[in-house]
């Protein structure tokens, strides 16, 4: 959608606009396949708010399709779908939080604490970015993108803190979890360069970065289809370790912390 | 400057995510190591360490305890990794049909999450002694933990070998 966005609102390079429509199109047709496969896979019982999520943007994106010839009123439908779904994806990002942290209380007290820290420090960061770069955004346009910056970079770094804590705690992921976070921080990660650098460019390269924004989007719904219909890997008897060695490193660490 | 703050930002999380891919693939096939324990207390050996800090140059006193603190750190990341491999093996023990095996299993999770966190610990404290060689920090308080752990495990074992279950000698 922010693709048709910025088509709307930059007339120049039409070839560059066209291929970016195109693959906005295709989006599209890759979010029906994938609310398919959900709705399939009865996605909604384990994740109600990435399937939420991405229902809502299959409706943004068709409530978009329909009304894209006219731009006061597409402008308006982007602004309220886009921040609804931002809501939506941070919604998904405390998902899988839960998810991964819930059957390990013994972590979930500590990684809760981290996580409202992070959310602070990223709310002040985010803070920090409208802040020093409120004086630029001159029309409503720049004002948007702005707010879109600063929610960016607030869903970029808790799924970056999220990576990284279940990195230091050793947890593992289950398959569709990981997909969740892995399509999520691509497509937030790409839009965050998208927005951040639209408003320092020119025009022709403004068009670049929105068809780079939308062929992230749609990497990341081809991975969010692929994690969801990859089956769960099972563990092997190659992995099943032997009682002896469990106790041998658990003494190893007993005394390692006792010296 | 902020800018270039954000786009540092956006690029260190898709390097994280490549990271977190590849690491995935390396854990799908991580298994138990075994630990070296009369090395590993060799390496722990307080006295030891005082009886070269007294009759060693400090220099060199100095080299020497940082080696030994770089072993340190692999053999702790090792003893890390496994705690990580039970965690993993425990998620599937959990969803035994018995439930004495699952919750044993989530005794024996929430245990090995918690030698996890005391090997950041350990982690943290090695790399402080690494910094300043002359330090000798107190020791953590979590060692009745372990030894719960220890005694979960065994349990859990005992009861998987009651029953016919692939991971019966799991953990």
């Amino acid at each position: 959608m922010f693709a048709a966005f910025l088509g709307c609102m930059l007339s120049e390079h039409m070839s560059l606009r066209l291929v970016s429509h195109d693959v906005w199109i295709v989006g599209i047709a890759l979010q029906v396949l994938l609310a398919a496969v959900m709705l399939a896979k009865r996605t909604w019982q384990t994740y109600p708010m990435f399937t939420a999520y991405v229902f809502f943007n299959l409706f943004g994106a068709a409530i978009g399709y329909a009304v894209f010839g006219n731009k006061v009123v597409y402008f308006y439908t982007y602004f309220a779908c886009e921040s609804i779904g931002i809501v939506l994806g941070l919604g998904v990002v405390r998902e899988i939080f839960t998810n991964v942290f819930s059957p390990h209380p013994a972590l979930r007290k500590l990684a809760t604490i981290i996580f409202r820290v992070a959310v602070v420090a990223l709310i002040v960061l985010a803070g920090g970015v409208i802040y020093a770069q409120s004086g630029n955004a001159k029309s409503i346009i720049h004002a948007v993108l702005l707010a879109e910056e600063a929610a960016r970079i607030v869903e970029v770094g808790l799924i970056m803190f999220l990576f990284l804590s279940s990195s230091a705690f050793g947890l593992h992921w289950r398959q569709n979890v990981f997909g969740m976070a892995l399509g999520l921080g691509m497509f937030a990660a790409v839009n965050l360069v998208a927005v951040t650098l639209i408003g320092h460019v020119s025009s022709t390269t403004a068009q670049a970065f929105n068809l780079a924004h939308e062929v992230s989007f749609s990497t990341s719904l081809l991975i969010w289809l692929g994690y969801m219909l990859a089956p769960e890997r099972a563990t092997t008897a190659v992995e099943v370790p032997k009682r002896a060695q469990l106790e041998q490193w658990n003494q190893a660490v007993m005394e390692l912390i006792s010296r | 400057m902020i800018t270039v703050i954000v786009i540092a930002l956006a690029l260190c999380a898709v390097v994280l995510f490549y990271t977190a891919v590849r690491s995935r693939r390396k854990q799908a096939a991580q298994s138990f190591r075994p630990v070296d324990l009369n090395a590993f207390r060799t390496l722990m050996d307080r006295d030891d360490e005082l009886f070269m800090k007294e009759k060693l140059p400090h220099s060199k006193f100095t080299r020497l305890k940082r080696q030994r603190i770089r072993v340190t750190v692999r053999y702790v990341a090792r003893i890390a990794s496994n705690a990580s491999a039970v965690l993993h093996i425990g998620e599937t023990a959990r969803l035994s049909p018995t439930p004495e095996v699952a919750s044993t299993a989530t005794q024996v999770m929430e245990l090995a999450a918690q030698i996890r966190l005391q090997c950041l610990v350990a982690l943290a404290k090695l790399s402080l002694e690494y910094a300043m060689p002359s330090l000798q920090l107190t020791p953590a308080l979590l060692v009745p933990k372990y030894q719960s752990l220890r005694e979960n495990v065994r349990r859990l074992g005992d009861l998987q070998t009651q029953t016919p279950i692939p991971l019966a000698t799991a953990i």
